[in-house]
């Protein structure tokens, strides 16, 4: 899921201080996974505004903020008071906020979360970052990520950084070359893994914005 | 050919040192202290920003010291350029007559003073080393014809210190294969570390090594570089060695201690050479020198 975090008050102040009325958008999917954008943190966050004074128009949560024309057809009964607003307070992450942008040129647009990354679940919001869409999956190689997971992007296993197995930039974390290391060894690949070279990685597969129409079949 | 490559070919005993260029363009001392230098080593290697600390580049530093007559080593990482820059780079410092090279993945940013910066880590210093052959050829990395040929003389580094083991042997292998001319070790400060090491690297033919040292000067020093260089465990007893001596007798220890572990490198004929690493005074390296009976 897309992870998000809640802007700090005083990082988020500046952008809102200046309005009176505020129409709020959570959103279902991940937002409200990690808390930022179900029931509860609209509610907070209504109250907090309204506790300074401020008016809070309506509020309303998109079944799929990123899903363009539903959020659009969700958003078309709340028309009179968006219009009565004088700005939008997104709760979800940057695409969901985008979609909102979208309709509503002439009106900020604002969002209340930061987006993180790419993140799984391990307990309830505890999130870790496994994938970072590189667009060229080498999982079925080193069994996880080292794209992601090695701050250096090593792909041909551990620079000589590590001390006791553990990473050099963060030394509560393993190296993840030792783990993938351990993999390739249980799977007696690592004669095979080091007859050849990984990469150079195509990073153009990863190069900012991308787009993609899966008409495409797999075969 | 260089000098550096020529020794290590014949098998000949080579020292180099190791001179962080300045942070800022006053380059004096660094001169300085090269002038003294001279013909005391058989190479001088030049960081490139060392633990991610930004300071004057590794090629002008080269290219001033080939100026004065010293064989330089430019020491590049993958940390601060994609593989346009690095090939770049590579073909201006051929052009201005560096040879000798020491590649590597380099410190993360976290490390350093811009820690805010992007990391670039395009490709790592496996593929680097492909590059640099490929330049050799005449391609650059993507097979592409170049105009000419370089004629580096190739360097990598492995960490014998680490734990686990066989990770690191894995890549040194894969770096010799790849085409490393010469390796460097990170600082040593057990010789059964380099022996463990060298069990391995000895079951290829040619493999070259010049052994990573420090000189000791102060408990402060050996306590910064236990806590913040990565990849370098220096062991507890040596800490509490150290630690009981005063600023004197940690001097002169320090200098004894280097001598020792390259006089059983020399006489066990465990490695080629030495590389002494994060030198202060110049006169430290005579010390040494004169210790090991190299030279005076």
């Amino acid at each position: 899921m897309i992870v998000s975090k809640k802007k700090k008050i005083e990082e988020l102040s500046p952008y809102i201080d200046q309005y009176n009325s505020y129409f709020l958008i959570g959103c279902s999917e991940c937002a409200s996974l990690c808390g930022t954008g179900d029931e509860e943190a609209i509610l907070e966050l209504k109250e907090w505004l309204e506790k300074e004074g401020k008016n809070v128009t309506g509020w309303f949560i998109a079944k799929t903020g990123c899903q363009i024309l539903g959020t659009k057809r969700e958003m078309s009964k709340f028309k009179e008071l968006i219009d009565k607003s004088d700005c939008i307070l997104v709760l979800s992450c940057g695409a969901g906020t985008q979609t909102i942008m979208e309709f509503f040129e002439d009106k900020p647009i604002i969002p209340v979360n930061d987006t993180l990354f790419i993140g799984n679940m391990r307990r309830f919001k505890e999130f870790e970052e496994r994938c970072r869409a590189c667009g060229e999956c080498f999982l079925a190689i080193t069994g996880v990520c080292v794209v992601t997971l090695c701050p250096k992007n090593m792909l041909n296993g551990p620079c000589g950084g590590y001390k006791d197995g553990r990473c050099e930039v963060n030394l509560h974390k393993k190296c993840v070359w030792i783990i993938a290391f351990n993999i390739l060894e249980k799977r007696g690949d690592i004669d095979r893994f080091y007859e050849s070279l990984l990469g150079p990685k195509d990073w153009s597969k990863a190069n900012s914005p991308r787009d993609y129409v899966a008409k495409e079949k797999i075969n | 050919m260089t000098l550096l490559r020529t020794k290590l070919l014949n098998d000949d005993f080579v020292i180099t040192v190791e001179i962080t260029p300045p942070k800022g363009p006053d380059v004096t001392s660094m001169l300085d202290r090269l002038e003294e230098l001279k013909y005391l080593t058989d190479a001088v290697n030049f960081t490139d920003n060392p633990s991610a600390r930004m300071r004057l580049c590794s090629m002008a530093a080269c290219k001033l010291a080939l100026e004065m007559d010293f064989e330089p080593v430019l020491q590049m990482t993958c940390r601060d350029r994609n593989r346009i820059a690095i090939q770049s780079d590579l073909l201006g410092a051929h052009a201005l007559g560096i040879r000798n090279l020491l590649v590597m993945t380099g410190d993360h940013p976290m490390w350093g003073d811009h820690k805010e910066s992007k990391p670039v880590y395009d490709i790592d210093s496996s593929i680097m080393i492909k590059l640099v052959k490929n330049l050799n050829e005449g391609k650059d990395l993507h097979g592409n014809s170049l105009l000419g040929k370089t004629d580096f003389f190739i360097g990598a580094v492995v960490n014998p210190n680490a734990e686990p083991i066989l990770p690191q042997l894995k890549r040194f292998e894969q770096k010799l294969k790849l085409g490393a001319d010469f390796f460097q070790t990170q600082m040593i400060f057990e010789i059964d570390n380099l022996k463990r090491f060298m069990d391995f690297a000895n079951k290829f033919d040619r493999v070259k090594v010049i052994v990573g040292l420090i000189i000791i000067r102060t408990k402060k020093m050996l306590n910064y570089i236990a806590e913040k260089i990565p990849g370098v465990i220096v062991p507890r007893w040596l800490i509490d060695k150290v630690s009981r001596l005063n600023d004197d007798d940690i001097e002169r220890f320090g200098i004894d201690f280097a001598s020792e572990i390259t006089m059983e490198i020399m006489e066990n004929k465990l490695a080629n050479g030495v590389h002494i690493m994060a030198i202060s005074k110049v006169d430290e390296v005579k010390k040494f020198l004169n210790c090991i009976k190299i030279r005076v």
